[in-house]
């Protein structure tokens, strides 16, 4: 538990597009708003000190802060990386980098050395969506710049100075919503008001990954009575038109997966291996085991709760 | 002497480096020298700092996939992603979609247009004319706006100039955060068609995946509502607010000369066939004009004579020049399906291979972007390559201009917004709004023609719902048309995301992506020096801005240049995306 009455939020951009910052934004109850003034007290007292798009600063001023976080001066602080880091070795091959966050004096730092840096003071450190936490575009074939998530560069072994592994937040963009439902749930662990989230294999929070879209797809009842759709716009499982919503992890799923609700195939944009195969061609069917796995096991349920229904209500 | 001459030389000029540039999308920076005496930014340099690879990830998949993989360049204006992809994967398959996807798109992009605005003029924009940093930089407009009362104030109750832009500072002002609601209603509307916003996950080859529903209509309309309340205090706000940096000298930040393109957007349903053959045609029917303007003067709206006119030059950008040695390599594309010539530095022949070199090189290499220019090929105005700008400005002027819309004057774009009665919001009236072409293009009106932008896309966004019932109500409501990809294909997808053109090419050959290049409007906006070393837009609207910094030179940090790169809402993620690949021998697309 920490008694800390400010907690700093450095929002890191590497090989990004933004799109997880505009997810933030969407974030409703609690908003990223309510986050940064403090909608509990419990969980009040985060500033967000750097973050390229929002922040009213530029320059040199900005980088300032990294520096201070670095000496140990933004005390404690959790360190937030959206977009994937890259290979900085193959670009110095000719002299060059791949990506650049302000300068060390007169020296231009690569956010994979800023990552490095203050990996060594934060207090937690999150993956903010498919590219930060498990490499996604940059990373796909052939990787053009040798793309990481930050659980692989910092290796699956690192921890913070909390103890806590790197935190990965997939989708793409992860839905502001889960994000913000997680930050806030850090803060108010490390003051000891709520348990730690409990994460899995990947390190992603089991309590928004552990359901498959398909699991929870609006179209599930579709799927189990057999309705398929073979056209676009008509009504049924979109299995055959190419969702991947039967190995897809992801955290809109409890929410109702609005892209099979509204009719569009999965991508599995929340899997390590978006977006290369299985996940593409994205209009290519998923592979056949996992519909035989989950058929075998609707079989057994289904003739299970037929059986139930014999039987008498027991209370 | 030599010391003393030396010592002179430092008191003269002050030079700037910003890295990193905020409050933008992605990374760039800034390098300029300012003329101390006369207090003008005598020389700029824009270099983006960030490389990822889009088109050699994209090269060996199906063609489709780049409907999906482009729109994560950029999580700030991926629908303008998905409509050029999807158009230039209509056109490679030889698919037409049913007008009625088309009209869907058509309000899928509409949408994150209305969200894209304010977050562009208040959130990202906006802070520059806050009080936090206003009173910081310029204390003396400070004294003076407290003083300014808002001409318009009956309108959106802001009393004085100074309430305007305490309303602007960041997190607590009243207008920062209704702002942020009003563009996640915006990326709400989008994602009503879209199914998720940012990235949305219905467009297709061939038209859409959703069925339309009239209950998703509806819903679309009263948020539409909700944005048009909005939109009638947005703009007077920043009239007022603009007219008064005009009023205090400010309208000589971030000049340059009236050349811009705009490849037009929103397509007539009933019009679009994806077809090259017709795209003059389909193309000049646009609810935004397509066009490119020389000198105020529109040279031609033809998308066609637009499309062979481009032109994507590297020398002074971490790539290797594609177009040197040309004569011994055999073109991809030698000419476009009407037999124009297509030339060596046409993104169709483009082959870009990265070479990552050392940073600061002014006169080298410095930047991830290019240097998108347009060639005036048929030699209208002289046959000149033009360094042309993109953005809200260039649509507005080439729309007012060109007469091709009712709403043209040809000085100016006139419409109105209807009826709109919401709780919090001041005018319900149907209202009036006329955009007149200003003088020159600089940073205030710029931003003046963002804020117009969000008007003119919540009326252009109710005719096609009103189309889209005439749709339904005909029964047409089919949304997709299956195709079968054809072994080799050419396309090409323009329209325009909120800061500026966006197109997509494609070259398939047996079935899979051969070359799949893209040329953002921050591309055409932040580049660094042409081959010919003419600046890009960024650096030559830099260059001739005033310091209005009140601080001793040492001190300056350069807020004026901040405020001239902002104006153009630079999207960098959406600028370097550039692909690599190693072959010398180009192959040759039969077309």
């Amino acid at each position: 538990m920490v008694k800390a009455d400010r907690i700093h939020l450095i929002w890191l951009q590497g090989q990004g597009c933004t799109g997880c910052t505009v997810s933030l934004t969407s974030a409703a109850y609690p908003s990223l708003v309510d986050l940064l003034t403090g909608f509990i007290p419990q969980a009040s007292g985060i500033t967000l000190d750097y973050h390229l798009t929002l922040q009213v600063t530029w320059g040199g001023e900005t980088t300032k802060v990294l520096k201070f976080a670095e000496e140990g001066n933004l005390d404690p602080f959790v360190l937030a990386l959206e977009g994937a880091v890259p290979d900085e070795n193959l670009a110095s091959k000719t002299g060059g980098h791949w990506c650049v966050l302000g300068e060390d004096g007169e020296q231009f730092v690569t956010v994979s050395d800023w990552v490095n840096r203050l990996s060594r003071k934060t207090a937690a450190a999150v993956a903010i969506g498919t590219c930060a936490s498990f490499g996604g575009i940059p990373h796909g074939h052939p990787n053009p710049t040798g793309s990481k998530g930050l659980m692989d560069f910092l290796g699956r072994d690192w921890k913070s100075s909390l103890g806590l592994p790197v935190i990965s937040m997939p989708g793409c963009p992860v839905p502001g919503q889960s994000l913000v439902e997680i930050l806030a749930q850090l803060v108010l662990a490390v003051r000891g008001y709520m348990p730690l989230p409990e994460l899995d294999e990947y390190h992603r929070p089991k309590s928004l990954f552990d359901t498959l879209v398909h699991e929870s797809c609006p179209k599930a009842g579709y799927y189990a009575g057999g309705k398929d759709a073979h056209v676009f716009g008509e009504l049924g499982c979109l299995g055959l038109l190419g969702c991947k919503g039967i190995i897809t992890h992801c955290s809109l799923a409890k929410d109702g997966a609005e892209c099979t609700q509204h009719g569009a195939p999965c991508i599995g944009c929340a899997e390590p291996s978006f977006p290369d195969p299985p996940m593409s061609p994205f209009l290519d069917k998923a592979p056949v085991m996992p519909y035989v796995t989950d058929t075998v096991h609707g079989v057994i349920g289904h003739v299970r709760a037929g059986l139930h229904r014999l039987t008498r209500r027991p209370w | 002497m030599r010391e003393m001459a030396k010592l002179e030389a430092v008191e003269k000029e002050k030079e700037i480096l910003i890295e990193p540039m905020t409050r933008i999308e992605g990374h760039l920076g800034i390098h300029a020298k300012a003329d101390v005496s006369k207090r003008i930014y005598a020389d700029a340099h824009s270099f983006a700092t960030m490389f990822r690879g889009f088109e050699i990830i994209l090269k060996g998949r199906e063609p489709a996939d780049a409907i999906w993989i482009t729109q994560r360049i950029c999580g700030v204006c991926p629908v303008p992603h998905a409509v050029a992809s999807a158009q230039t994967i209509d056109m490679t398959y030889k698919v037409t979609p049913p007008p009625m996807a088309t009209a869907l798109r058509n309000l899928v992009h509409l949408a994150e247009q209305l969200y894209d605005s304010p977050l562009g003029c208040i959130i990202l924009e906006g802070s520059d004319y806050s009080q936090a940093l206003v009173e910081k930089f310029n204390p003396e407009w400070w004294r003076e706006a407290q003083k300014r009362k808002a001409e318009r104030v009956d309108v959106h109750g802001y009393a004085t100039i100074a309430d305007i832009m305490t309303a602007l500072n960041p997190l607590t002002g009243s207008l920062w955060l209704r702002a942020l609601e009003v563009a996640k209603l915006g990326r709400d509307m989008a994602a009503l068609f879209g199914a998720k916003h940012p990235h949305v996950q219905t467009f297709l080859p061939g038209g859409v995946a959703n069925a339309v529903t009239v209950g998703a209509l509806e819903t679309y309309v009263a948020m539409l509502a909700r944005q048009i309340a909005f939109s009638k205090e947005f703009i007077p706000i920043f009239d007022d607010l603009l007219d008064f940096l005009v009023s205090v000298g400010y309208e000589k930040s971030g000049a340059r000369p009236a050349h811009f393109i705009s490849y037009g957007a929103n397509d007539d349903p009933e019009a679009y066939d994806a077809k090259y053959e017709n795209m003059s045609g389909w193309g000049e029917k646009r609810k935004v004009t397509p066009g490119v303007i020389i000198n105020g003067e529109v040279v031609t709206n033809d998308l066609v004579e637009i499309n062979v006119g481009v032109r994507e030059f590297v020398d002074h950008s971490f790539y290797k020049r594609y177009y040197a040695g040309w004569e011994q390599q055999i073109p991809r594309v030698k000419k476009d399906p009407l037999g124009n010539n297509i030339a060596k530095e046409h993104p169709w022949n483009k082959e870009t291979v990265p070479e990552p070199g050392p940073m600061k090189a002014w006169e080298s290499k410095y930047s991830w972007a290019t240097s998108p220019r347009w060639h005036d090929w048929r030699n209208r105005v002289g046959g000149n390559i033009t360094v042309v700008e993109a953005g809200p400005i260039a649509r507005m002027w080439i729309t007012a201009k060109s007469g091709k819309v009712p709403e043209s004057t040809g000085r100016s774009l006139k419409f109105s917004i209807p009826k709109a009665t919401v709780a919090g919001y001041k005018v319900a009236e149907e209202t009036e709004f006329e955009w007149k072409i200003p003088a020159k293009p600089n940073t205030v009106e710029r931003i003046r023609a963002r804020a117009y932008y969000h008007a003119y896309s919540a009326y252009v966004a109710l005719n096609q719902l009103l189309s889209v019932m005439q749709l339904v109500k005909q029964g047409k409501t089919e949304v997709w048309k299956s195709y079968r990809r054809p072994r080799d294909g050419l396309g090409v997808g323009l329209t325009e995301a909120m800061r500026g053109g966006l197109a997509h090419w494609c070259v398939m050959r047996d079935g899979k992506v051969n070359s799949y290049q893209v040329i953002t409007p921050s591309a055409w906006n932040s580049g660094p020096r042409d081959d010919e070393g003419q600046p890009g837009p960024y650096e030559e609207a830099i260059i001739g801005t005033p310091v209005t910094e009140a601080s001793e030179p040492s001190g300056w940090q350069g807020v004026d240049i901040v405020r001239v790169v902002r104006s153009f809402d630079p999207c960098l993620g959406c600028t370097v995306h550039i692909h690599v690949g190693g072959r010398t021998v180009l192959q040759e697309i039969p077309v």
